[in-house]
């Protein structure tokens, strides 16, 4: 580390990191200037002028130099041995000067007015004080950077200057939040957010001089201007410009930190709690390594559910046909009576993405010890090869390295994965790497968000991601660009080399529908890149082929030196907020806490329809709702679930799995609870209780805790969750250094297992798509990005809302067009079992037999908000491959 | 290029530009830099092109610069083989065909428009020669030396009158470090508008890492009433290209780029051919002379603004973005376009590289007076009876200026003010006439040379309604980035417009005062700095105006009676309202 520069600020001798500017080292040192346009972590601009300050640095002879005139201390490197003054009368006076100006065109009525804290939004004022000028009413009265800085200043607020409202129109027809321009000061530090910070450029400043004032980039609306609805902009708006639209006059009663439960990225959240036991907003934490001040539509927008009061009150028992409301200990004597009956393994458990890890536990706990069951699983695991593979390779489930090293990475291949929409902070690291010059390969048939960053975008066809990878492998090593060091030093590298022969390009060239030439680039960006990352989901790849696919992703990296250190990481990108406790813990079908692996006949996610309906699993055990039972891929469930004897569901709402439960408990939620979650990095987080109980809800691991205590097992005698996280720790070698309060503070990283790597030696699978479905024989790729710059949105903005009203286009194979008898601009609708979708044709070189199609975000989000759902960013990823036909639209 | 095909295309160009100007055939010239353009040059030009077709008379015709008389414009002279040039002024599209028949085909004279004639060869007794009018007399021309002489759409006129030679002299027998010693001890300074020395400025880059560093050369040029940098693209863009070509030998830098301001169509052209000419004649590119010097060009168009002429502002601009100053540190030497090193010079500054490099700094420096070597190019407009674009020596007095080069203040009237240097500069009061043109005395009597437009008033001139005007120019080109002077400008315009308008309100002096101390040390840029100066200099010297409006609700000239709407950009849908009320 490099050493610390010592300065003094009005006297107090300070040290600071070098390269800082003076600001940022008053800041460190808990000293205030006060700034307005400034925002820590985001570049300097240099625009209010408030953090004006007198400096001067020492010269060679040892007398000092003055900085001339006043320089803004947010701008001015520190350097050592500097002197600075912050206070002097100059500085006070040019400095309330500047708070005069701004003041002149920012509604202030209350500011001077003794009543302010007393008086709420809806009192009458004595001194006829216009509503849009009072402070009062101002959304973000009790949190307003500019009013902190007019009291600290102490300003008299009895300037001559004339005062002007702007008397603009509020933005109100946009998603989730509400503008204000007549609160705007100006400062920028949305636009910058949004550019500099998101990558995003949505929203820019319009005009200038005194019109200045910030609007959308593209167009009239955020829907058509790349708006990712991140919330980056409100969290560092200074005044009540930008806002969320719910509870936008609520104030805080409390903060609590907490984890985000929407996925596994684990942002932390501040969550600003209502006096009416609400959660009003979330406001991600600067600080947290995780998310570092991020957050995405889902996290900032996407929490209010735990405020709904559909939520299931109490505990409910089927009774003729229909559920009727109990207390917990009739709940409770039901079920452990009920299940003592399928104590010999055909008794499964689904645990919800959403567990902690303590109710993962004792769910496990409960199911292998005392159910002596080995079906357990938490919903969201219908991937369970990316994280397998990976840790038979290398030794780790969880990525190798963490979120922000993807800022230092030099390339970074993204396989079949919509980060963007599905674990967006991770994407925040890439968007600012790609804009300093990070290479970025996308292996996608949708075109997704970070294909519009890509430098090569790879499209293959369907289920041919092994091949491309292993030609992509196999012209590294015709070009000899592999890592020979690291290659040498695994044991079975000659083996994996001379598997790779069956890969000529040529060949592959066919079965992936891509060039070598094409090939042969990527290889050699990816290769010739110092570090380079990787990143997978694997989400449009057969079930069949993920085992391979993840086992292909991995030997890429291997073979190119990018094991795992620092910015060469693997990530493997699964869903669920906390399935990577779940494995950890020993609550996922592959894995014995500890690490141990299963029994490979044990069920769980991916074959438990089957398991239902064929009988194998006559009672069963479901937390949390999930959209994977939605998923037909996975085989039909309710027609299982209704199969089951035996079905105890722990829900938040009534769904349709509620519906045909025998036992339905009322599930806490995140918000209600307090345990740890681990997240894709495996940084451990503590999830804490925001809200107090609205309702008879539980958590999980007490409910198991006393179902088995009725059954009469030992060992369920946990008090709360601390003491299962005591267990834990004990039990899972992984957690046993964690410090829970290490753990509350700020996150606390798992060990990482030493492993010997290597390499898997990958036969070639016949791809051969020859099960053509008949009566859907086109597979369509959805995709959807933030923004298409050469095409209008077509906002419709005369009704109460904003909305898109263009029409998608479906980019067809030419020849599959001619057999339809379609032409370019042809109305067309594709048909898919349960999906519908219409369009103009635009024939183009796409693979035969695909067709596919790219919406805005935009869309999405207008979705989300006109969604009648409890919970509907949790069912938002819905960028799968469908098979569909293909009908012309006549007129 | 080597330095033998160098050679080969000076004597190709000598051979042709003799013959073109002093051969056989008669040349006709046409003054079409903006004033000609104003005054409807373009259309006498194809006018002209359409008589001689017509009547099938053999005559060369170019479109050159401007002479400097801006008020003789459009302006025509023909050279006839063995007489001068005779310079015809004021010549409309209707005139045209009498000129050509009287002169050109019966060789008569029309007195009545013939200005004077220029150069060797046989006139009538009664026609003046053009050495005689005071706008020429007075003149000397360095960076204009070729404005009105050789057409600027032609590479080997410019190389005949001795272009590119000093490229050559520095390139080929010059260090770059006696490049840069040469432009020091010229004591050339910034004509741009702060008047830093340009060598030393140079000596900024030299330092900084390469390969890729970047010159830039500004001519946003947005003040009202500046038209020389433009003026210099137009009547001889090879000169400027030139210069900047020196400077990137000197320091070292890779890359030039001219900006222009979108919309200045004329020298975006001009300048555009120029380039594409130089490279195609290797005088631009990899290479230069046979050395390993290389240095490209390129036009870059600014938006439309005037904050684009301040130079981190320009360097966003050129990067696309909103022209928003940036701070400082980093200077653009260390952190310029696309975070390269990069240098700014304003055109004018550049456009003398080539003559002191060809004739020395100490010849430069002769010329001027103090620490203000050279010449200054003055853009002379507002009520005087000969406005024009005039290279004089530094050190010329300002009564010179307006009385001899101006042909006093027009109609008889008395000089009441001038205002110099651009909007953000000042104004002087009638007694300014013995002020010499010197960067550091037009500065320590409260206004600055600037960019050298000097605008005259006459007794006719309210400053209350002159001051209202820069200030609303002012405002409506602040970029809005930096608090004081988005708000503070909106102010000012408002309390001067109460002013103006008889409604002031008491202590609205005072106030502006105080909004423009604010300004004036809290603003990021020069333009929030300076934006109070008008208002000070015009309070300062014309206070009486101000306190006639204010206390008698008078209009001294009346001007204010009849005031002209300026454009605003003030707050939107804004009203008087005063929270309390």
């Amino acid at each position: 580390m490099a050493e610390k520069v010592n300065l003094t600020i009005d006297g107090v001798e300070i040290q600071a990191e070098p390269g800082s500017v003076i600001i940022q080292a008053a800041m460190d040192n808990d000293l205030y200037i006060p700034y307005l346009c400034y925002y820590p972590g985001m570049k300097p601009y240099g625009a209010c002028r408030m953090c004006v300050v007198k400096a001067e640095a020492p010269t060679p002879d040892g007398s000092y130099r003055s900085l001339p005139g006043s320089p803004a201390s947010c701008t001015t490197p520190i350097s050592e041995g500097m002197r600075v003054e912050t206070n002097t009368d100059e500085l006070v006076s040019l400095r309330k000067g500047i708070l005069d100006l701004l003041i002149s065109e920012h509604p202030h009525g209350c500011l001077n007015c003794h009543r302010i804290d007393l008086c709420g939004p809806t009192d009458v004022c004595l001194r006829h004080v216009t509503v849009n000028d009072r402070c009062v009413t101002c959304p973000k009265n009790e949190r307003c950077e500019l009013k902190d800085t007019v009291r600290y200043m102490e300003m008299e607020l009895t300037t001559p200057l004339t005062y002007n409202n702007r008397h603009m129109p509020l933005e109100v027809k946009d998603p989730y939040f509400d503008m204000d321009m007549n609160l705007c000061i100006v400062c920028a530090r949305c636009v910058r957010a949004c550019d500099e910070v998101r990558g995003d450029s949505a929203i820019t400043l319009k005009d200038r001089s005194g019109r200045s004032i910030i609007g959308t980039s593209q167009g009239t609306s955020l829907l058509e201007s790349g708006c990712e609805f991140c919330g980056a902009c409100i969290d560092v708006c200074p005044t009540g410009a930008l806002v969320e639209r719910d509870y936008k006059w609520d104030k805080a009663e409390k903060k609590v930190t907490s984890t985000c439960p929407h996925c596994p990225v684990g942002c932390q959240l501040t969550l600003d709690v209502s006096k009416r036991n609400k959660i009003i907003r979330a406001i991600p934490e600067r600080t947290a390594e995780a998310n570092r001040g991020m957050a995405c539509y889902k996290g900032k927008f996407g929490l209010d559910f735990v405020n709904s009061r559909k939520k299931i009150d109490k505990p409910m028992i089927r009774n003729n046909g229909v559920l009727e409301e109990t207390s917990w200990p009739n709940a409770l004597d039901f079920i452990s009576e009920k299940l003592s009956n399928y104590r010999n393994g055909e008794f499964a458990l689904i645990g919800s993405p959403r567990g902690t890890n303590e109710d993962h536990y004792v769910g496990q706990k409960f199911a292998r010890e005392f159910m002596n069951s080995a079906n357990l699983d938490v919903s969201s695991n219908t991937h369970p090869e990316i994280t397998k593979a990976l840790e038979e390779m290398i030794g780790t489930r969880n990525s190798t390295s963490r979120i922000w090293q993807l800022l230092d990475t030099e390339c970074v291949l993204v396989v079949s994965s919509n980060i963007t929409e599905s674990q967006n902070v991770v994407s925040v690291p890439i968007k600012q790497a790609a804009a300093n010059g990070t290479k970025i390969i996308v292996i996608d048939q949708r075109e997704t968000e970070l294909t519009r960053y890509a430098d090569i975008w790879l499209r293959p066809k369907v289920d041919s991601e092994v091949d491309l990878i292993g030609g992509i492998m196999r012209a590294i090593i015709d070009e000899s660009l592999e890592d020979n060091d690291v290659c040498q030093s695994l044991e079975n590298f000659t083996e994996f080399r001379n598997s790779l022969w069956d890969y000529d390009l040529t060949d592959i060239e066919m079965t992936t529908g891509i060039s070598q030439d094409a090939i042969r680039e990527a290889a050699r960006m990816f290769a010739n890149a110092d570090n380079a990352s990787t990143i997978y989901s694997l989400e449009t790849v057969s079930p069949d082929l993920r085992q391979d696919c993840t086992e292909s992703v991995v030997n890429l990296s291997l073979m190119t030196g990018n094991i795992g250190n620092g910015p060469s990481g693997i990530y493997p990108m699964f869903k669920g907020a906390n399935e990577q406790g779940a494995r950890d813990v020993g609550a996922c079908v592959e894995y014995f806490p500890n690490h141990a692996d299963a029994d490979d006949s044990a069920i769980g996610v991916t074959n438990l329809a089957e398991s239902l309906v064929s009988g194998k699993i006559r009672a069963l055990q479901v937390v949390g709702d999930s959209p994977t039972f939605d998923d037909p891929q996975l085989g039909d469930f309710y027609k299982g679930f209704e199969k089951a004897e035996l079905l105890i569901v722990h829900d938040t709402f009534e769904s349709k799995l509620t519906d045909i439960a025998d036992v339905v408990l009322p599930s806490s939620t995140f918000a209600e609870k307090a345990g740890t979650y681990t997240n894709l990095e495996g940084r451990v987080h503590c999830i804490n209780p925001a809200i107090g109980p609205t309702n008879e809800s539980d958590e999980e691991w007490r409910i198991f805790s006393q179902i088995a205590k009725r059954m009469g097992a030992d060992g369920f005698e946990f008090t709360s969750s601390s003491d299962v996280f005591a267990e834990i720790q004990q039990s899972v070698s992984l957690y046993s250094d964690l410090d829970l309060d290490q753990v509350n503070k700020s996150g606390q990283l798992l060990k990482r297992i030493s492993h010997e790597s290597q390499f898997r030696v990958i036969s070639r699978t016949d791809v051969s798509t020859d099960a053509t479905n008949s009566e859907y024989p086109i597979t369509f790729a959805p995709g959807r990005v933030l923004h298409q710059p050469d095409r209008d949105a077509g906002i419709d903005t005369v009704s109460d809302k904003n909305s898109i009203t263009r029409s998608e286009i479906v980019e067809m194979n030419k020849s599959d067009a001619t057999g339809y008898g379609i032409a370019e601009g042809d109305s067309i609708r594709l048909v898919g079992q349960g999906f519908s979708l219409s369009g103009i044709a635009h024939l183009n070189g796409i693979h035969k037999g695909m067709a596919a199609s790219t919406s805005l975000f935009g869309s999405l989000v207008e979705d989300l908000v006109s969604s009648d759902d409890n919970d509907p960013m949790l069912k938002s990823d819905n960028l799968k491959l469908r098979n569909v036909r293909i009908e012309k639209i006549n007129n | 290029m080597t330095q033998d095909t160098y050679k080969e295309l000076k004597d190709r160009a000598t051979s042709y530009w003799e013959a073109r100007s002093n051969g056989d055939t008669p040349l006709i010239r046409i003054g079409t830099a903006m004033c000609g353009h104003a005054a409807g040059a373009f259309r006498v030009a194809d006018r002209v092109k359409t008589v001689l077709s017509e009547r099938s008379i053999e005559a060369n015709l170019d479109e050159v610069g401007c002479l400097g008389l801006c008020y003789a414009e459009p302006l025509l002279d023909i050279k006839k083989p063995g007489r001068p040039r005779i310079f015809f002024n004021n010549v409309s599209s209707s005139d045209v065909e009498q000129i050509i028949e009287d002169y050109l085909i019966n060789d008569l004279l029309p007195e009545s428009q013939v200005l004077g004639y220029m150069g060797e060869g046989e006139v009538t007794d009664s026609t003046d020669s053009m050495e005689n009018i005071p706008g020429i007399a007075l003149q000397n021309r360095i960076a204009l030396r070729n404005a009105g002489h050789t057409a600027p759409g032609d590479i080997l006129q410019y190389i005949a009158t001795g272009g590119y030679s000093g490229l050559y002299k520095a390139v080929t027998s010059m260090e770059s470090s006696e490049v840069i010693d040469e432009v020091k001890n010229s004591g050339l300074r910034g004509r741009g508008g702060a008047a830093f020395p340009t060598g030393v400025k140079w000596s900024f880059l030299v330092g900084a890492p390469g390969p890729t560093k970047y010159i830039l050369c500004n001519c946003e040029e947005g003040d009202p009433g500046a038209y020389n940098d433009k003026g210099i693209l137009e009547s001889d863009p090879h000169t400027l290209l030139e210069g900047l070509a020196i400077a990137g030998y000197a320091t070292g830098a890779s890359n030039g780029i001219v900006f222009i301001r979108h919309g200045h169509d004329g020298p975006i052209d001009r300048t555009e051919k120029a380039i594409s000419e130089a490279y195609e004649n290797g005088l631009l590119g990899e290479n230069i002379f046979g050395s390993d010097f290389s240095f490209d060009i390129e036009v870059a168009l600014t938006g439309e603004s005037y904050v684009a002429g301040e130079e981190t502002a320009l360097m966003e601009a050129v990067e696309g973005k909103r022209s928003m100053p940036r701070f400082r540190p980093p200077f653009p030497a260390a952190f310029g376009v696309w975070g390269k090193p990069s240098n700014i010079n304003n055109v004018k500054s550049l456009s003398y590289a080539p003559e002191i490099i060809s004739k020395g700094a100490e010849w430069f420096s002769s010329i001027g007076v103090n620490q203000s070597t050279g010449t200054a190019i003055v853009c002379l407009t507002g009520d005087v009876n000969k406005p024009g674009l005039y290279e004089v020596p530094m050190g010329m007095t300002l009564g010179q200026v307006v009385d001899d080069l101006g042909g006093g203040v027009s109609g008889g009237r008395k000089l009441k003010l001038l205002q110099t240097g651009g909007p953000l500069g000042g104004v002087l009061g009638p007694d300014s006439r013995d002020i010499h043109i010197d960067f550091d005395e037009m500065r320590s009597a409260g206004a600055i040379f600037g960019s050298g437009g000097i605008i005259v008033g006459s007794e006719d001139v309210c400053a209350v309604d002159l001051t209202r005007v820069l200030v609303a120019f002012c405002q409506y080109e602040s970029c809005g980035k930096c608090f004081p002077c988005r708000l503070g400008m909106e102010h000012l315009l408002e309390i001067v417009e109460r002013i103006s308008n008889y409604e002031s309100k008491a202590g609205d002096m005072d106030l502006m005062r105080s909004v423009g101390g604010t300004m004036e040390a809290g603003s990021l840029c020069g333009h929030g700095q300076l934006g109070f100066g008008p208002i000070r200099s015009a309070i300062t010297h014309f206070e009486s105006d101000f306190k006639s409006h204010i206390e008698e609700g008078i209009c001294p000239t009346g001007s204010c009676d009849n005031r002209k709407i300026v454009p605003k950009n003030t707050r939107p849908y804004a009203t008087d309202f005063a929270p309390g009320d």
